[in-house]
């Protein structure tokens, strides 16, 4: 069974369609991300999930039940707001309560949830304090023990941390899946950072402008992109638009771009003569082989060099774990076959 | 001079003038209620010859002081909630529901306040005249008192429903909680402040006006201030006229302070995580 299943889901404010037909199945304790730029209509979609927006046209099932018309305060989800939203006026203990209170849970279920859960998070000495006597990282912890406490059957989260600062942002992403695990909890991750969803989830959604782009584990969305957003969108990409010239080997085609020949291994003949094929700049190996290309900038990064390269009619970038190139030096560049990716999108 | 004693100057020099201000009509107003019957305060005179508090207990005694309190301080906190219930809809509606020509609707809501009281007062009441609400003359000045405080209610319990945030209403209702929940965990806190200014401020409008409560009670229904007002009039005795406006101002001033208190302690509540 699945945890969550949206079928068909549209969502149009006034005209503007801000969701179109996203169909979506989430396996229980599954860790899905919804991920895309902003505007892409990740955080409709988790309001829409949470109740807080009726769709348009489609519906949404929970653990098999058709929860569409289900009012947010009767749906079991719990969300974790990017503002946190604890309420000010209240202790950490009685944020964290407020939830199991209207659920009218007896006062002994209450106080044993509400210490499993403050211990779990390291909040047992906060528990008298307001929330504007903690720090960013406490707060977006109280958020999370409150959705917690309601052991609902998805949590959401909304950018939950997106107010942290970088060095606590790495530390609490892991707190976060390790408590989703602890709690075998199905979990809707909304970000618009890459690197939190290739980091984080089991599964990332990728969207653009309404639609759904590509679901995928974060592996194959980083080798596989099926699109040029996709390509462009996690991670750096080389994308091309060129003529298929024919198959060099079996298996083996090459295609010409205004940057030059590559050679491609696909399983299956290119559909047409034009095509959008990408390649990810750390795959480009310099050496003695391949497309001569000439040194626009170079850029230090640390663990890696970013080039700028010019070829023919066209431009890429090159990532070098080390490389004596300079600007205005000219170096070969080779990319192995079975790192070019043919895009599903036509040129 | 440098310009740091410049500005101290300046400073000592305003604190000067806002002490005078406000000491020299309080200080003359206790110095003439306090002015004995058997010797005039006449102008060569620094003080009082003889003070005691005969006009205070004169007033209190032999005057409809008595009536005119009670009348007043019936009056004023029923207008208060009168108003406050009357302005929280529109409030509401200014304050947290987007519709075209909102910020309009506000301006309009202000505009009343640029017509002189007075004005305001004469053609109100006849409006009042014209229902026949004035055959219960206390009832026709709590109303009148509570529609003309509108614009101070309606402004801050709409700035107060706008200080109230989404996020706090949505995480209430996430976590279960029913509409009488939410006002209370999500709305309430936001909008105490406001609440208690709204009902301080229409009390002392209340407790302060004269226009409508003269036209709309006399004779029948005194407040302090119809009453000052006739002690102002054809018999102007000055040290009774001083004996009334202390017990006008000195409530005032004593709520002022409790507001003040109130929206000191209140504000540091609201902010929370990135605020």
């Amino acid at each position: 069974m699945t945890a969550i299943r949206i079928q068909g889901l549209t969502k149009t404010f006034d005209g503007f369609t801000a969701l179109s037909d996203i169909d979506l199945d989430v396996a229980p304790g599954e860790f899905v991300t919804l991920l895309g730029p902003s505007g892409c209509g990740k955080t409709t979609l988790l309001k829409v999930i949470s109740g807080f927006l009726e769709p348009t046209e489609g519906k949404i099932f929970i653990e098999g039940s058709d929860v569409t018309a289900i009012p947010p305060e009767r749906r079991d989800t719990a969300l974790c707001f990017q503002s946190y939203a604890l309420f000010p006026h209240l202790t950490v203990r009685q944020n964290l309560e407020f939830g199991l209170r209207q659920k009218k849970l007896p006062r002994s279920d209450r106080d044993e949830r509400v210490k499993d859960v403050s211990q779990k998070l390291d909040l047992a000495a906060q528990m008298d304090k307001l929330p504007n006597q903690l720090s960013g990282g406490q707060q977006q912890r109280v958020s999370l023990g409150r959705a917690l406490v309601m052991r609902p059957k998805v949590i959401l989260f909304d950018e939950p941390l997106s107010n942290l600062d970088a060095k606590l942002r790495d530390q609490v992403r892991i707190e976060i899946r390790r408590i989703q695990r602890d709690y075998g909890l199905t979990a809707i991750y909304v970000t618009h950072d890459q690197s939190e969803a290739l980091a984080m989830s089991d599964r990332v959604v990728l969207l653009n402008s309404g639609r759904i782009e590509q679901v995928d584990t974060p592996e194959t969305l980083y080798h596989r992109p099926r699109t040029r957003f996709a390509a462009d969108f996690i991670g750096n990409s080389n994308v091309f638009t060129g003529q298929v010239l024919g198959e060099d080997s079996p298996g083996r085609w090459n295609i010409e771009t205004p940057a030059g020949i590559f050679t491609c291994a696909l399983e299956d003949a290119p559909h047409g003569k034009e095509v959008a094929l990408c390649w990810r700049p750390e795959h480009a190996v310099i050496g003695e082989t391949g497309i001569e290309a000439r040194v626009l900038n170079r850029a230090f990064q640390g663990h890696f060099t970013d080039l700028a390269c010019a070829a023919g009619n066209g431009e890429f970038r090159v990532q070098a774990l080390e490389t004596t190139a300079r600007e205005g030096d000219v170096i070969r560049i080779h990319v192995p076959p079975d790192r070019i990716r043919l895009l599903e999108d036509r040129p | 001079m440098t310009r740091e004693q410049l500005n101290k100057a300046l400073l000592i020099l305003l604190l000067v003038i806002c002490t005078i201000w406000l000491v020299i009509p309080f200080g003359m107003a206790i110095l003439w209620s306090l002015v004995d019957p058997s010797e005039p305060w006449t102008a060569d005179r620094l003080l009082p010859p003889a003070m005691s508090f005969w006009r205070w207990r004169d007033m209190w005694e032999n005057s409809s002081l008595q009536v005119a309190m009670a009348t007043s301080y019936t009056l004023a906190p029923l207008a208060a909630l009168l108003s406050l219930a009357l302005a929280t809809p529109t409030a509401y509606a200014l304050g947290r529901i987007a519709f075209p020509g909102r910020e309009l609707a506000k301006l309009l809501c202000l505009l009343p306040l640029v017509v002189p009281g007075f004005v305001t007062a004469i053609f109100f009441t006849s409006l009042l005249f014209q229902l026949g609400l004035h055959t219960w003359r206390f009832g026709a000045i709590l109303f009148a008192h509570a529609v003309l405080a509108l614009p101070y209610a309606i402004r801050i319990m709409t700035v107060s429903f706008e200080q109230v945030r989404q996020d706090h209403i949505d995480a209430a209702r996430d976590l279960g909680a029913t509409p009488l929940a939410r006002f209370r965990v999500a709305f309430l806190p936001a909008l105490r402040p406001g609440i208690f200014a709204t009902l301080l401020i229409v009390f002392i409008q209340s407790i302060e006006e004269f226009a409508i409560a003269f036209i709309l009670g006399s004779p029948d229904v005194v407040t302090i201030p119809t009453l000052l007002f006739s002690a102002l009039g054809q018999d102007y005795v000055r040290p009774n006229a001083a004996v009334l406006s202390l017990i006008l101002v000195v409530p005032n001033v004593i709520l002022m302070l409790i507001l003040e208190r109130l929206l000191k302690s209140a504000n540091p509540t609201l902010a929370s995580g990135k605020g």
